[in-house]
């Protein structure tokens, strides 16, 4: 070939900045820029750049940025999964997440899942990645072979699924991923008639239905369903299959990889939180200042119809717990209007937590929303249909994920959608009611706009904090809590929904959930404390608080119950620790502001600063708020 | 590609792998960070750029950098 197709277009190498930092010997000692460099990339692209990320040795990387989260990760399955790793690397690298992976040698999911005294057990992963294809069902089919072989066979190895699922959850540590099996027409076309096709098809989507139902057996487990994240890619290459043993095309685990890398993310604590929109061009199309209220097409023709198809996606994201936001150059008066007046909008003023119309630099109105709802702007995804505007926010706030829709609305979704952003193991209760929480909580602001002081609006709030006993019930909520929570957040010790279980049934802890309420609205759960009975003294492992109900002195009711609750119950003194991250500092003098003194650091504390109340007098609750405090049952020691 | 030296710049671009001209003859499974799974991203790359298919058989028969030109230069 020509030395200028080496270079032109599509396939022109590893991007650019991330290979001259590897070039240049560079990659480790600037590795925080890596999520920066890797922004935009398609899946091809990160595959590329995860060749060049999987050459940097973890320690040296963390012996020159020690705050790196690290992630911990198993890859095998039932063909050769080796080609996933580089992907994989790159999108959890995304995600500021420093990969160290094992990957298993061909097929051997088997032997690494279902005996718990093997390696992949004692590894301890954080994430357990099983890579299944069809092959797990048609490379124990003898020839020729009917559906109803197949039926047999699949459901053998759903048994040994099942298996394994109980070992993983008995045995694992962290998040085993499953997917299901994409039938290939290869396989598909091998049977001539068009019954036996469908006999074929019926009994191939029972059993990944069953597989899909493998979710529901315990939190460890997640099964992906990969059969949708193939449409538009290619599922397999028969070279790479039979040649080497690759189920499928390094398009499609890049995907995969994609998926894994938002789930990852979430497990981490990093999913995001808010979605803010641009108007023009984005929601609508036209321009309001130009075409007018009644102007903008929302549902006239196919462009408008398609602008409504993306309003009704935004909604959908919405009542799943997706803040929703508007940050548009336009007049805030006319926007209203639209949003109250238009008929054929999906979207409604109360979908959004906030609408900043005005004509400051868009950057400016993201850096005040994530004040105003408290919120880091890696919590942020925005969209919008001018590359100016895109390219001004993404170089002034890096954090913010940004989604460059074009002039086709039809293509809106898919560009939001592909990359899931928002993709959570669970939606809890409380997500869906999120938005109307974050409303109320503006409202407050407003209202306490109205006071002289703090305390008197304080008082007028009517707060009513309850401080009980976590049940099983709480689990999801908990773990969600100890997932999102950065800023209050005292140890950052995140928990996967089975170590929060395990935590309820240790008769030696204690989790406390707290739930708040004021005159605009239930707060919901919003915080949680993580106690354990050492002796004869309360130690305090974990204390969170929603970043929604800060400064309104819950932490103080909490303290201020269980210093009751430890007096109560004969011990001698609670303790508790800081650990500084890079966003809990709001917390950083908790302790010390409630009577709790400061113990001498110990050999190997690492930063970590520890506290002790030694009881000699209570913790004074606040008097603003009623506190109902439940620890029924107790701390057995 | 024009020349083996293509083959190298591309093994040390793509793969990270850092090869030299004399490193061409030397067997694969001498080479610091070689791994049999790095021809499936050599083969995407190569396919990608030329539009032409690489025989996968002949590949995994080959040895050493020169035995990979000898199938991908072609393609």
């Amino acid at each position: 070939m020509a030395s200028s197709e080496a270079t032109a277009g599509h396939g022109a190498g590893p991007p650019a900045g991330l290979s001259e930092l590897f070039r240049g010997g560079d990659l480790a000692v600037r590795y925080p820029e890596v999520p920066a460099l890797l922004e935009g990339l398609d899946g091809l692209e990160m595959t590329r750049a995860g060749q060049l990320l999987g050459r940097l040795d973890p320690a040296d990387v963390l012996s020159r940025h020690p705050a790196t989260r690290t992630i911990a990760v198993a890859v095998t399955g039932h063909g050769s999964v080796a080609p996933l790793q580089p992907a994989l690397t790159a999108e959890l690298a995304r995600h500021g997440l420093l990969a160290r992976t094992a990957v298993s040698p061909f097929g051997s999911y088997l032997f690494d899942l279902a005996d718990p005294a093997g390696r992949l057990y004692a590894d301890q992963p954080d994430l357990t990645i099983c890579l299944l294809d069809a092959g797990v069902v048609f490379d124990e089919l003898a020839v020729p072979w009917r559906p109803e072989d197949v039926r047999r066979v699949f459901a053998e190895k759903l048994r040994t699924l099942e298996k394994i699922v109980a070992t993983f959850a008995e045995n694992g540590r962290g998040t085993l991923v499953l997917n299901t099996l994409p039938l290939p027409f290869e396989i598909v076309a091998q049977l001539v008639d068009y019954r036996s096709r469908a006999a074929l098809g019926a009994v191939w989507r029972e059993a990944n239905a069953r597989l899909l139902g493998l979710m529901e057996t315990g939190p460890a487990v997640v099964v992906l369903d990969l059969e949708p994240m193939a449409e538009e890619l290619r599922l397999s290459d028969q070279r790479f299959r039979v040649y080497a043993g690759t189920p499928f095309t390094t398009e499609l685990m890049a995907r995969y990889a994609r998926e894994v890398g938002h789930l990852a993310g979430g497990l981490a604590g990093q999913g995001r939180k808010c979605l803010v929109l641009d108007l023009d061009g984005t929601i609508w199309d036209g321009v309001l200042g130009e075409d007018g209220v009644d102007g903008i097409a929302i549902s006239d023709g196919s462009r408008g119809q398609a602008f409504r198809a993306f309003q009704r996606v935004v909604k959908q994201l919405g009542a799943q717990g997706v803040l929703l936001a508007v940050v548009s150059k336009n007049e805030v008066s006319a926007v209203r209007e639209v949003l109250r007046d238009r008929a054929d909008m999906v979207l409604r003023e109360e979908d959004f937590v906030r609408i900043a119309a005005n004509w400051r630099p868009k950057h400016e109105n993201l850096t005040e929303l994530a004040q105003a709802l408290n919120l880091g702007l890696d919590s942020f995804v925005f969209v919008d249909d001018s590359p100016h505007e895109c390219g001004l926010v993404r170089r002034e706030l890096p954090g913010v994920a940004v989604v460059c829709v074009d002039g086709d609305p039809a293509l809106h979704a898919g560009r939001l959608l592909q990359d899931g952003w928002f993709t959570t193991r669970e939606a809890t209760e409380e997500d869906r009611a999120r938005t109307e929480r974050y409303r109320d909580e503006l409202v407050r602001k407003d209202f306490l706009d109205g006071f002289e002081s703090i305390e008197d609006y304080l008082r007028e709030l009517g707060i009513v904090v309850r401080v009980r006993r976590a049940g099983p019930g709480d689990v999801p909520r908990l773990s969600q809590l100890t997932l999102r929570t950065n800023q209050f957040n005292l140890t950052t010790r995140r928990l996967q929904q089975p170590e929060v279980s395990a935590l309820l049934r240790d008769p030696g802890r204690l989790v406390l959930a707290v739930e708040a309420s004021d005159r605009f609205g239930d707060n919901g759960l919003v915080g949680a404390v993580f106690v354990r009975r050492e002796a004869d003294v309360l130690h305090i492992d974990n204390f969170l608080l929603s970043c929604r109900v800060f400064s309104r002195g819950i932490e103080r009711g909490c303290l201020a119950a269980l210093v009751e609750h430890a007096i109560a119950t004969g011990v001698t003194a609670v303790s508790g620790e800081y650990r500084p991250t890079a966003k809990n500092g709001i917390v950083g003098d908790l302790y010390p502001r409630y009577g709790f003194r400061p113990v001498p650091a110990e050999a190997g504390d690492d930063g970590v600063a520890r506290f002790r109340h030694d009881l000699r007098e209570p913790l004074e609750r606040p008097a603003h708020l009623q506190l109902e405090a439940d620890f029924s049952g107790g701390t057995r020691s | 590609m024009n020349g083996i030296d293509d083959l190298i710049t591309l093994i040390r671009d793509e793969l990270g792998i850092a090869v030299t001209a004399g490193d061409a003859g030397r067997s694969l499974d001498e080479i610091p960070g070689w791994d049999s799974v790095h021809l499936l991203w050599l083969v995407t790359v190569v396919e990608q750029r030329t539009g032409r298919p690489a025989s996968f058989p002949d590949l995994l028969q080959a040895r050493d950098i020169e035995g990979l030109y000898a199938v991908l230069g072609g393609a």
